[in-house]
């Protein structure tokens, strides 16, 4: 193994998770790129209406 | 698409004949080929399905290239393929919903109004097809243009009575192959009647179907009990065996046998299916190309004690995909992942990160004003309405303005760059923007302000978009003319702005963690690996805490091994010091400046750090029921995890166990679940009936919550012939001791019959119960709820942290967990202490924040009060002794002080009174 | 203000009701442009003098919201 270290983190799926991840590595010293399949990010909570347990809007 | 261009005004959705299914909406209705996922999407610029297109696939129609203003439409895009070199991978493609249509006993594919979970949410949702409003046949258009639709439409009403049926894709290896639980949709399904309810008006009639409730997350059970209390949602335990629809009506007649064995019939309006979620084959390729083994239900296959890490080396998994979760057990994973990511990387940490050049600012004190306003057209979205040449003739002409002028898009990188310009030519010292929201674009615009040297806080953005031409498009005349009250308020309180400061925090980089349990440990771990001095306190003679007592896993690994082996990796690391038999004793200071004195074995030390993690654990319940404490052979569910341990001889004589489940758990006085009760104790009954098959094996339980593919195990447990019973909570076991007999009596809800079994052992699964330490509370000023688990800063989106700044919160004084989601939000903790650590040196308070003046100040008190951050403080020294003042590092600007004192001592820097008060008088002068 | 059509002064909260606002704009919901919104940073901002200095100058109501 080579001894040169990358300071960067490949983060697939743009879902609360990866956002999260990736925003989490950014804000620690690391490049982030997020990968994401479909035209923007948000994921399936992005879908919801509201959420436990003060029934907040999920956006 | 050019996504450098568009500039997501929708010019072009509007013109687009393409049509295809709405997935953001669940396929409910249709959208446009040239589209964007939702109104607030991020990033908001349109795409093109390339299969629905005329212009790709028939290379006709071309509207959206003729209509779109900023020239973003290119058909000849292709695939482009990147290749990115990067130290680690972070996957986390999340699930797929179920897909009933294969279900053709409850005819999803067939019955309009049997809907999935999925499409009730968007159902549900304002920004839904039927804008919130429940009605049946949710996938006509509300207009139907077909007379097949038509004639369907007119059947259309608002549903009286709604049924949810459970585990649709869960649980399930007959119809489908998923045996495990999904975790989720017991909560969805609970919090959907809710809301249908509120949306429809009392009389809504909501029934849930269901094998069991299992509600085991923080604060899940008291939003179940209040379901079926407060709202009156019917609960009915049993599996619907078939649903046909009246050919007439479409209402939908289902049959199903309840508890007490009676076949019902029953009629429903509409049904919704909760459907589980799955891992996509897609995902599972994508998985297989990554090379990382995954479980046989298709999730990624980790440990539980490196819960994200896959078993490829350098890549990390996080959400559904790491076993079925809840969003805020995703969050706790995703920071997770980022810790064992960069922990993996540490040593590259901060070497292709970018940094910011930042201009010289401009000293403007005591400058006159001379305002700049810049009126944006946003393309046709305000010009269309918004005559902006008016406006901005019209900003010529007040107070203090300089220069005005009109751009088509504000926002673009050559409208920023001209606005750089005009400040340096016109040495303009305010600016007006007069554009869409603020909340989206105002950091943008103040980044430019600070390129050209100007502080940002000079600054003013009023919305002519949102607020204006979006929402009053039939009155051009009265949008203009309400654009330039808008322009003239912002002008007026830019005039008042003044240069704001942001306070530099000083961040002390070493770290304090409270609890040398699993997760206290796991967040000690990465924030040393990641270079950081760390303290543990742990005030028993040893690190390991409750660990010490368990036997397996759930997944079976010896907790034993795995705890030595993390034990001896902290005790050497270099960058921890471990404080056992010790107590802390005082905590002064706030974000990145505490101060604490510890004391151990009558010893003070003074310790300095910049943040803290609380990890305090918790503990077992000792019960006070089923005659625990008068018999040797009534144990807990950890004495048994200890005979195991040992190999206890007395295991060998045993031939009848039971096990009684939520002892201490789920009742008035303790509402919670503790969580993990049910997975350990049939683990231990399948141990008991591994370890010798002809035992008789007991569970008697109210509800089995095995989550996740913790469910396997209730299957293996069944399987090996482990026997359950069910009890309810008013009709609770007994357990009695006879002629040396130990008898546990109850009644079988399926004979309601009376069953009595003598036992050789009885487990009992206690509660799980806080510690309670208010004095660690106060300490750091953080919340305990009614039950004494720490108050996280907020239930889904902060569940590693507090509300207070720089301090985090990780394992079960959080709330019941075992040992693999301790260790995650251990590390997660890790990960956002890690972000504010990184901040060393540029952490700044925001320029938005109260200021006291001590000569105004009369000592009331009531600011320090009413803040909920405890920003305003009295001065203990010094000329103004006794005064209020306001610590810049704990104010959110919230204002609330400020409104509050009644000797006008207060201000709010950007929203000072005066500020306010010069937006109402403008408004007030005559046009 | 000009005598002939109603004003109503809004006081929203930046971090919901403003949001709202900027919401029904994005949905191009349709209302009457009769309110003038001045953005405060928390409804806790709110003082009993900006509502009674907002009549004084005309308004025909305050709406505060957050």
């Amino acid at each position: 193994m080579s001894n040169k270290l990358t300071g960067s983190v490949v983060v697939i799926g743009g879902g609360i998770s990866g956002m999260l991840s990736a925003l989490d590595l950014a804000n620690s010293g690391y490049y982030v790129y997020l990968v994401e399949k479909g035209p923007s990010i948000g994921g399936v909570m992005a879908q919801l209406d509201k959420t436990f347990p003060t029934n907040d809007c999920a956006m | 698409m050019n996504v450098d261009l568009c500039v997501g005004c929708g010019a072009c959705a509007e013109k687009c004949p393409g049509k295809f299914d709405d997935t953001y909406n669940a396929g409910l209705i249709k959208r446009t080929a040239i589209y964007v996922e939702y109104p607030q999407a991020v990033p908001l610029k349109y795409g093109i399905n390339p299969d629905v297109c005329l212009k790709l696939t028939k290379d006709k129609c071309g509207n959206c290239q003729d209509v779109c203003p900023a020239n973003a439409i290119d058909y000849t895009q292709t695939e482009e393929t990147i290749t990115i070199n990067a130290g680690s991978i972070i996957f986390s493609p999340g699930f797929t919903a179920f897909n009933p249509s294969k279900f053709d006993n409850y005819n999803y594919a067939g019955f309009p109004n049997v809907v999935t979970s999925m499409e009730f949410e968007r159902i549900l949702s304002a920004t839904g097809p039927t804008m919130g409003h429940v009605t049946t046949f949710p996938g006509l258009p509300l207009k139907p243009k077909k007379k097949k639709d038509k004639l369907l439409a007119e059947k259309r009403k608002d549903p009286k009575k709604i049924a949810w049926f459970q585990c649709v894709g869960s649980r399930d290896i007959n119809k489908c192959d998923n045996p495990y639980c999904s975790s989720v949709c017991c909560m969805y399904a609970v919090k959907e009647a809710i809301i249908a309810k509120e949306h429809a008006g009392g009389d809504l009639d909501c029934s849930i179907f269901y094998m069991d409730m299992r509600t085991p997350g923080k604060d899940f059970e008291k939003y179940y009990q209040n379901a079926k209390e407060k709202h009156g949602i019917n609960f009915i335990r049993s599996k619907v065996h078939s649903v046909t629809q009246n050919p007439d009506t479409n209402d939908l007649d289902i049959r199903y046998v309840d508890e007490m064995g009676q076949i019902i019939d029953d009629t429903y309006d509409m049904i919704v299916l909760s459907v589980g979620l799955e891992i996509s084959e897609e995902t599972k390729d994508l998985a297989q190309k990554l090379g990382i083994d995954l479980t046989p239900g298709g999730f990624c296959k980790t440990g539980s004690f490196e819960p994200v890490t896959s078993s490829r080396d350098g890549i990390f998994v996080s959400g559904v995909f790491n076993n079925p979760k809840d969003i805020p057990e995703s969050v706790l994973d995703a920071s997770a992942a980022a810790s064992a990511a960069g922990d993996a990387l540490s040593r590259a940490r901060d070497t292709l990160t970018l940094e910011l050049e930042k201009a010289k600012e401009i000293n403007v004190a005591g400058e006159r004003p001379r305002i700049g306003a810049f009126i944006c057209d946003c393309g046709s979205n305000i010009k269309g309405v918004v005559d902006c040449e008016a406006v901005t003739q019209y900003a010529r002409t007040l107070p203090y303005v300089e220069f005005a002028d009109e751009a088509m898009y504000a926002c673009s990188q050559d409208a920023q760059n001209k606005m750089v310009e005009y400040i340096k030519e016109k040495k303009l010292n305010r600016i007006v923007v007069a554009a869409c929201t603020p909340k989206t674009h105002e950091p943008l615009f103040q980044e430019t302000l600070s390129n050209a040297g100007l502080n940002k806080y000079l600054f003013e953005m009023t919305n002519i978009r949102n607020h204006n031409s979006w929402v009053h498009k039939n009155n051009p005349d009265i949008a203009t003319q309400k654009a330039k009250d808008l322009v003239r308020m912002a002008v007026a309180k830019a005039a008042l702005a003044e240069p704001l400061k942001e306070e530099k925090i000083d961040v002390n980089d070493s770290v304090v963690v409270i609890g040398g349990g699993l997760a206290g440990m796991a967040s000690a771990k990465s924030l040393a690996t990641q270079g950081y001095k760390t303290h543990i306190i742990e005030k028993k003679e040893k690190l390991g805490g409750e660990a010490h007592k368990l036997y397996k896993t759930a997944q079976g690994e010896d907790v034993q091994t795995h705890l030595d082996e993390l034990i001896k990796e902290i005790e050497q690391n270099e960058n921890i010091t471990v404080h056992c038999n010790t107590s802390l004793e005082s905590v002064d200071g706030f974000v990145g400046n505490f101060k604490s004195t510890l004391k151990t074995n009558g010893k003070e030390l003074d310790l300095e750090y910049g943040v803290a993690v609380l990890a305090t654990g918790a503990k077992a319940f000792v019960p006070d029921e089923y005659e625990y404490g008068k018999d040797d052979r009534i144990i807990t569910s950890l004495d048994l995890d200890k005979m195991f341990k040992e190999n206890d001889a007395g295991l060998d004589a045993i031939n009848s166990a039971v096990f009684i489940q939520c002892v201490g758990s789920r009742q008035p006085d303790r509402p919670y679940c503790s969580r993990v009760c049910c997975t350990h104790s049939i683990d231990n009954a399948i141990e008991l009936k591994e370890r010798k098959p002809d035992m008789d094996v007991f569970i008697i339980y109210r509800d089995i919550r095995t989550y996740g593919e913790k469910e396997l195990l209730y299957k293996k447990a069944r399987e090996l012939g482990v026997i359950f019973f069910r009890y309810d909570v008013d009709q609770k076991p007994e357990v009695s001791i006879k002629n040396d007999k130990l008898l546990i009596e109850l009644i079988d809800h399926v004979l309601n019959q009376p069953i009595q079994i003598e036992a050789d052992l009885l487990t009992l699964a206690t509660a799980i119960v806080p510690r309670k330490d208010e004095k660690l509370a106060n300490f750091f000023k953080v919340p305990l709820n009614d039950e004494g688990f720490f108050v996280e800063k907020h239930a889904k989106l902060g569940p590693a942290e507090f509300a207070t700044d720089g301090v985090f919160l990780a394992g079960s004084g959080h709330y019941p967990k075992p040992v693999n989601e301790a260790i995650t939000q251990g590390r997660a903790s890790a990960s956002r202490a890690l972000t504010l650590l990184a901040k060393k040196d540029n952490l700044f308070t925001s320029g938005v924040v109260a200021s006291a003046d001590p000569l105004k100040c009369s000592e009331c008190g009531v600011c320090v009060s009413i803040c909920p951050y405890s920003a305003p403080g009295f001065m203990t020294d010094g000329r103004f002794e006794g005064k209020a003042r306001v610590n810049a590092v704990l104010c959110k600007g919230c204002g609330l002080c400020v409104a509050s004192c009644r000797s006008g001592a207060l201000h709010l820097r950007g929203f000072d009174t005066s500020q306010i008060f010069s937006q109402i008088f403008a408004l007030g002068e005559v046009v | 203000m000009a005598d002939n059509d109603i004003k109503i002064v809004s006081f929203l909260c930046n971090w919901c009701s403003y949001g709202a606002a900027d919401l029904a704009g994005v949905s191009r919901l349709e209302y009457p442009a009769d309110i003038r919104v001045i953005r405060i940073p928390c409804s806790g901002r709110m003082s009993p003098k900006f509502i009674l200095s907002a009549l004084r100058e005309g308004a025909d109501a305050v709406w505060v919201s957050g």
